[in-house]
């Protein structure tokens, strides 16, 4: 169809016409679609669920051989410069020692008081663990793609956490893997803390890698580099006193942040019961 | 195409591979699973494979398949990208209509132009998928959308190369 005018032929001077026809009933077509999968995202649900298992296997056992690749550059380059770094190590290893004494200090003082308060705590156990074996490529929405799925007891609306942070949350499940909202996309907006005095903040994606954190409060810029950033556990989906992200960068009434939990480098992500599980029931992808 | 005729080699016993009709679909399809490939990227600036692939195609030859395949192509890549599902439907039989009415137009092309028209494309394509992202929630500022732009423009004439590579090996030139 490439000519505007094919000949005397009738045929061809139709076949021209009704190929135009079917290239403008798919430009509609995809609109009824788009507009569907925008406005009612539950519709797709399965069918996404679906290219998911596809794809899913596929990209856990490459992701093997990436890792693999991977650990051999990073092994040979631990070992140039292997002197100063073990004394480094070892410094560092001394200061957390006295940290850790500390921290257990911390936590059994905070349990008695606890006690005494009759504060009860729920039981969050981890639903699975995966690993994170993929991310969208090409898009200003920031996903990572999951090795577990359904039938690891993974349901949609679940936190997603990993021993450096939270990652995000699943918004598509397949039965062997899932699709997770890094909390670097803009459509992910957490209710936060300063760990540092504890002072209420939103945290929400940039799109880019990077986190955007606000105080809720007006008034003075409350950030300060190297601040950690921990979810504050308001809204009952995310569990509190995660560690989401460090702060790097001042700007005007806020500051940029980097996500702890770096989906491109940790190799496992638990996921875990929603912290009230009410709350995940108004969850929308 | 003039291109693909200026470089006749013909050998004898050489053809067009079987089912070289469905190469160049078989080839979209599987740039748009290259989505399936375990690289965890935080910034997302990596250009989306299926539509490079796709417009590399139709650029090269009129015909590549009939124009309707370019819907269930671009569900395809909707489904194995996660974008948004009917995104790369609308957008791809949006491009191949566009192409079809461009070839009406053009007296003559070369690659310069293809560059220019590509880059056009996926410009277009770039701020779709911001729009919708906007639409669905997340309203990233348009810069973000700069550097994935480049890169794909970059990565174009990779894409345009590989495609007349394929492309001559189906026919057996």
């Amino acid at each position: 169809m490439a000519t505007a005018r094919p000949g005397w032929s009738r045929r061809a001077q139709y076949s021209l016409f009704f190929s135009f026809l079917a290239l403008i009933a798919g430009v509609f077509v995809g609109l009824i679609l788009l507009a569907m999968s925008l406005l009612a995202p539950a519709k797709f649900q399965s069918v996404r669920g679906a290219a998911l298992d596809i794809t899913g296997p596929v990209s856990s056992s490459l992701h093997q051989v990436t890792a693999t690749a991977g650990g051999l550059f990073s092994g040979a380059g631990n070992y140039w410069d292997a002197a100063n770094q073990n004394a480094s190590l070892k410094r560092e290893r001394d200061a957390m020692r006295r940290q850790i004494l500390q921290a257990r200090a911390i936590v059994l003082e905070n349990r008695e008081l606890k006690a005494t308060l009759h504060l009860r705590e729920g039981e969050h156990g981890a639903i699975a663990v995966g690993r994170v074996v993929g991310s969208s490529f090409s898009s200003p929405r920031r996903f990572a793609i999951l090795s577990v799925g359904t039938s690891s007891g993974v349901r949609i609306g679940m936190p997603v956490r990993s021993a450096d942070g939270l990652v995000g949350r699943v918004i598509d499940a397949g039965a062997l893997a899932s699709r997770v909202l890094l909390v670097s996309d803009h459509n992910n907006i957490i209710p936060a803390r300063l760990l540092r005095g504890g002072l209420p903040v939103i945290a929400q994606g940039r799109g880019d890698g990077t986190i955007d954190v606000r105080p809720l409060e007006v008034g003075r810029n409350p950030f300060k580099r190297g601040d950690i950033i921990i979810t504050s556990g308001t809204g009952g989906l995310y569990p509190p006193l995660v560690p989401i992200a460090r702060v790097v960068k001042l700007d005007d009434d806020g500051a940029v942040a980097l996500p702890l939990a770096d989906p491109s480098r940790i190799s496992f992500a638990i996921v875990e019961q929603p912290y009230e599980p009410a709350a995940a029931a108004g969850e929308e992808p | 195409m003039v291109r693909a005729a200026l470089s006749s080699k013909r050998r004898i016993g050489q053809g067009p591979k079987p089912l070289a009709v469905f190469i160049p679909t078989i080839s979209v399809v599987a740039a748009s699973l290259l989505a399936a490939l375990p690289f965890v990227t935080d910034t997302g600036w990596y250009p989306d494979f299926g539509f490079l692939a796709l417009i590399s195609w139709r650029l090269l030859r009129s015909d590549p398949w009939p124009g309707w395949w370019a819907a269930p192509m671009g569900l395809a890549n909707d489904l194995f990208t996660g974008m948004p599902v009917g995104l790369s439907v609308t957008l791809w039989s949006a491009t191949m209509l566009a192409l079809d009415l461009v070839d009406r137009r053009t007296i003559w092309r070369d690659y310069w132009i293809e560059w220019a028209l590509a880059a056009v494309l996926i410009a277009i394509e770039e701020w779709l998928q911001w729009r919708v992202a906007a639409f669905s929630g997340a309203r990233v500022p348009i810069a973000t959308m700069l550097p994935p732009l480049i890169v794909s423009i970059c990565v174009f004439p990779l894409s345009a190369w590989l495609v007349s590579r394929i492309d001559q090996w189906r026919l057996g030139r």
